[in-house]
């Protein structure tokens, strides 16, 4: 008997997700963090948010469909001014 | 925790919930005594539960003693000079320091000095009831903005501001109001058993200092708050004689907890510095919890007065 395997194997190839680190101006106290998080992550597609506030810098994590505008507009949608420091 | 002074005595103060850990520290430059809990990761609902009671007396100090203190311009006191840096939202210099000296020309004693300053911040603020809780207090901003509306701590970090600038030593009180005020409702009530929710009440002040007189207590930003209140004018009656008395006393339904801005607290939170700690302060991993909404935080203060014992 002759016996014909077929293996059709599904590959779905992801992008890989990037990291920015933003520059943010204008926070004045620890709520300012948790607003802006909160923020970046209503955008779909960003997976994880961090944002310090001795630092001014907020750390996202995002799928490659998410731009850089979005993410600045997340940030100034809640009163503060993001700048990129650097994508990867 | 609560401050205990002359004009705020702790009785008691206890604590109990389901954390994991806590203990009780002034690890920070203010030497505000800070309750601390710790709770492991869980499905557990977190629980702590606060129970003081405290003594508080109106407090005044007489303009006599105080005129008299300034005439004899004595020197400021070493464990008094903090009161006298700037911080990041109290700025002491730039258009700070040109508003100061534009206020007080010509004036060389310091209460008079004082005088002045709190007659401007007085006149010229407002309170602008859209600001969430009791405000930043971002002095800074609010000089460089031109803008003057804002909640209790927003004005007293003004007049604190202006102070330091003058050379005289000052800080902000943050607290809570904790009933019935004899004076306005507006500014403290409670049922008829002397009970209230007071989850929303937090509210702060100012002392300022004149060597030989100590530490004097006043308030700024009532005034704005009877005006919008009562729908009073500056000049009215009510207002000025207000605004009289708060230039060198508290009526005392409050309760002070602390001095702190811009500051650190121990153990380092995620987020720091603190711009001021009015508020209980608590983090998930590295989101801090909305203090300006009770319900969400979640947290309930009440207070039961108890009359004289």
């Amino acid at each position: 008997m002759k016996i014909l395997l077929v293996f059709i194997i599904h590959f779905t190839l992801f992008a890989e997700d990037k990291t920015a680190l933003i520059k943010v101006t204008g926070m004045t106290c620890p709520m300012c963090t948790t607003a802006i998080k909160k923020s970046l992550k209503k955008v779909d597609g960003v997976i994880k948010a961090k944002v310090k506030l001795n630092t001014a810098v907020a750390t996202v994590t995002f799928r490659e469909k998410v731009t850089q505008g979005q993410l600045l507009k997340a940030i100034a949608d809640v009163g503060y001014k993001g700048e990129f420091i650097s994508v990867k | 925790m609560p401050l205990h002074n002359m004009y705020q005595k702790v009785k008691f103060f206890k604590y109990s919930g389901n954390f994991d850990a806590s203990h009780i520290n002034r690890k920070n430059i203010y030497d505000a005594q800070i309750l601390y809990a710790q709770w492991h990761a869980s499905d557990t609902s977190k629980q702590l539960t606060i129970e003081m009671e405290i003594e508080t007396l109106d407090r005044s100090v007489s303009l006599k003693k105080i005129k008299k203190a300034s005439q004899a311009n004595l020197p400021v006191p070493e464990d008094v000079r903090l009161y006298l840096q700037p911080t990041t939202h109290i700025p002491t210099d730039g258009k700070v320091a040109l508003k100061t000296m534009e206020i007080t020309k010509g004036i060389t004693d310091r209460f008079q000095k004082v005088e002045a300053i709190y007659n401007w911040i007085t006149e010229t603020t407002f309170r602008d009831p859209s600001i969430v809780g009791c405000g930043v207090g971002h002095a800074g901003k609010m000089i460089e903005s031109g803008y003057f509306g804002g909640k209790c701590t927003d004005i007293s970090s003004l007049f604190v501001a202006f102070l330091r600038s003058a050379g005289i030593p000052a800080r902000e009180v943050f607290g809570i109001r904790v009933g019935k005020s004899h004076f306005s409702k507006i500014l403290g009530k409670s049922d008829k058993h002397g009970f209230a929710d007071i989850s929303t009440w937090q509210h702060c002040r100012v002392e300022y200092y004149i060597p030989g007189a100590g530490w004097i207590p006043s308030d700024p930003a009532d005034i704005t708050k009877l005006e919008l209140g009562e729908g009073l004018k500056y000049s009215d009656q009510r207002v000025q004689e207000l605004k009289k008395r708060y230039l060198h006393s508290w009526e005392m339904n409050w309760i002070g907890f602390n001095h702190g801005r811009d500051f650190v607290l121990y153990p380092e939170p995620e987020q720091y510095p603190l711009n001021m700690l009015g508020y209980p302060y608590g983090e998930i991993e590295d989101e801090v919890l909305d203090y300006y909404s009770p319900k969400h935080f979640s947290y309930r203060i009440t207070s039961q007065e108890l009359g004289l014992k």
